[in-house]
């Protein structure tokens, strides 16, 4: 199976092209990258072609493409991929808008190719042991969330909100909700975000606090704020408490570290698994078997509606419903 | 100075521990409704049991301060009745069930002529103390957000008070109320507070609350509180422009025992503790009396713990509402009531 990468923008574009390289009968066949620079660069890393124009790599035999460019140009990536009949996995968040991330999930289904959203910490395995003790039902009824996913501000196109679609809330938002989603089958209905932009120089969202309704009764809140500084030992986390009736569970995807002293100060080495490395393989497994992907399109817009809430109710002070979006 | 404690539960040991240890404060009687219970705890500090406040004041000549450490319904009519008695006040947090009642006691002490404390006692915990200094000393910078954690299981009490959400206010008057005081010492007053809490939506004996509060200053903090684990911790985090600091009760346990499994135990429990030479409640009850020897103003003021309550009010309506509570137009309501 041949795949391609468009856009190297977003730095997961590494370890995703890293795993395709290190999976069997799959060859990365080309990167497309606006940028000429760094594509050529990624080409040569991972020993494969580079295209300056991503038509010219749509047009060759490749099965598939990962799409990791910024937020705001996902739309149109993702529609010429569809147009070529290439199967897709889009990174987080799937766009900078809802309306452009229904409008990709709807041309994706009229071609009959596959819209994967790149949700990398679902095949995370402290993430996925959670869920399996959560399926057990020996935690009871779940009645509330307290998830984190703070990080560092990542600085580039993230911070510009035309390429973004916005900072932190956007970016972070959506990982912990498609989380809370897939551990309990339930929806957001409301949400309530507390937003600012002090912990950093710009103008951009960097400090997020969202509490959300679901429609099994349930709540939660998530701190997505960009809050890890240079000096903290590792770039951030994914942390999630979860509250049933008959007990709880806390799970911190990256707790797997070693502590490492140098004149680096402290640093936390992570040594699990590689969750990117089972986020590509199961997107090759859906389109060799060209079927449902785990993650889909659709896991993608619920995600993005939360975090357009959040900002929508941060600017107006009040709970919004995600039925009014 | 002569101490009385009001009450032999959790609260009354950790008081009457304080006054033993102490100089120059003489701990003259335990009272408890409950006789035996006053009687064991006096018998472990080497003072009088008596099962009311009246007997007690009979037999004991002089009395300077009591300590109020009874069910949250209780503390009004006991307070008032203590500065009609022309007693010193030392009552434990919340001060009272309603704001008015609070306003009533902080009044009527006032007119007595005699002080009123309430044990806010997170102001007393070293580590607590030492993140507010750093937080003042500028070291993290201009600071932007903050995390709190604490509770473990849910508390049983006499009559198990805490469960009958009408008397007790629930987790959020009686734990979460720590945090929004520490909080409000370190970030001033608060503009506006949202929350949730499982109180309602869940059968069985227990509560789990998450809240957000956003500062007058900027400062959006997260607090949970939580009836619904098994062990007590408490957790803070502080991240500001320029650094983070945080701390977690459970990775801050210098001593563990673990006994291996007795025949009758299946399995042997890990006990952690984190030995100081005065504990936090010894170092806020010394405070307070060493503010009535002084006349000095006290780490937290009455007025400190009725906002406090108000904070936590303010949450309590954001539940029922749905929507975020402005504190402002929240006491300007209550003052109306």
């Amino acid at each position: 199976m041949k795949v391609g990468i468009i856009s190297f923008a977003h730095g997961h574009a590494y370890s995703y092209a890293n795993a395709l390289n290190n999976l069997p009968e799959i060859e990365l066949y080309g990167i497309a990258d606006e940028e000429e620079v760094r594509g050529k660069d990624a080409a040569e890393q991972f020993n494969t072609k580079y295209f300056s124009d991503y038509h010219d790599l749509l047009k060759e035999p490749i099965d598939a493409v990962i799409i990791t460019s910024e937020n705001q140009k996902h739309f149109e990536h993702v529609k010429a991929a569809a147009n070529h009949n290439k199967h897709v996995l889009c990174e987080k968040p799937l766009s900078s808008n809802v309306k452009d991330a229904e409008e990709m999930i709807k041309i994706c289904r009229e071609k009959g190719v596959i819209l994967q959203t790149a949700f990398p910490v679902r095949f995370n395995k402290p993430v996925q042991n959670a869920k399996q003790t959560i399926d057990t039902g020996d935690l009871g009824n779940i009645i509330a969330v307290k998830g984190t996913n703070r990080g560092t501000n990542p600085g580039g196109w993230f911070v510009q909100k035309e390429k973004s679609g916005g900072g932190a809330v956007i970016d972070h938002t959506v990982h912990v909700v498609d989380l809370i989603r897939w551990f309990t089958n339930a929806e957001v209905t409301e949400v309530y975000a507390e937003i600012d932009d002090k912990l950093s120089d710009g103008e951009i969202d960097d400090t997020g606090l969202l509490t959300m309704e679901f429609d099994n009764g349930m709540f939660a809140t998530l701190d997505c704020s960009w809050s890890r500084n240079k000096d903290y030992p590792t770039w951030g986390d994914v942390t999630l408490e979860i509250i049933g009736t008959k007990g709880t569970l806390s799970v911190d995807a990256f707790a797997q570290k070693l502590d490492v002293y140098s004149s680096e100060g402290v640093k936390w080495n992570f040594w699990g698994d590689d969750m990117d490395e089972g986020l590509i393989e199961n997107f090759i497994q859906a389109v060799k078997e060209n079927k449902d992907p785990f993650i889909t399109g659709e896991d993608g817009l619920r995600a993005l509606e939360v975090a357009m809430a959040a900002y929508r109710s941060s600017a107006r002070k009040t709970a919004v419903m995600l039925s009014e979006l | 100075m002569n101490i009385l404690v009001l009450g032999a539960g959790t609260m009354g040991n950790a008081h009457a521990a304080a006054y033993t240890e102490m100089k120059d404060v003489t701990l003259c009687g335990i009272v408890d409704v409950n006789f035996e219970k006053a009687a064991q705890l006096a018998d472990k500090c080497g003072t009088k049991a008596f099962s009311s406040y009246e007997e007690a004041k009979q037999q004991i000549v002089d009395i300077d301060v009591i300590s109020v450490c009874l069910p949250t319904p209780l503390h009004k009519e006991t307070v008032l009745q203590a500065a009609r008695d022309k007693f010193h006040v030392i009552c434990e947090k919340p001060l009272a069930r309603h704001l008015a009642d609070a306003r009533e006691m902080i009044d009527f002490c006032e007119q007595q002529g005699v002080r009123l404390f309430v044990g806010h006692v997170v102001r007393f915990f070293p580590e607590y103390v030492q993140a507010k200094e750093v937080v003042d000393s500028q070291k993290i910078g201009q600071p932007v957000i903050a995390r709190t954690t604490r509770g473990g299981a849910f508390p049983n009490a006499s009559n198990d008070w805490y469960a009958n959400f009408i008397k007790s206010g629930g987790l959020i008057l009686d734990t979460v109320i720590h945090d929004f005081d520490f909080l409000r010492w370190c970030f001033g007053e608060v503009e506006r507070v949202y929350a949730k809490t499982s109180r309602g939506r869940a059968a069985g004996k227990l509560e789990y609350s998450l809240i957000t509060l956003r500062f007058e200053n900027g400062v959006i903090a997260h607090v949970e509180g939580t009836w619904a684990h098994q062990n007590f911790h408490t957790k803070l985090e502080i991240a500001g422009k320029e650094g983070i600091i945080q701390h977690d009760s459970t990775s801050a346990s210098p001593v563990v025992v673990e006994k291996s499994a007795s025949v009758d135990e299946v399995v042997g429990v890990a006990v952690p503790s984190s030995p100081t030479q005065h504990s936090p409640y010894y170092l806020e009850i010394e405070h307070f009396i060493s503010c009535i020897k002084e006349g000095k103003e006290a780490r937290v003021t009455a007025e400190d713990a009725y906002k406090a309550l108000e904070i936590s009010l303010a949450a309590l309506q954001s539940i029922e509402s749905g929507e975020p509570v402005y504190l402002k137009q929240y006491s300007s309501l209550e003052g109306v009531k």
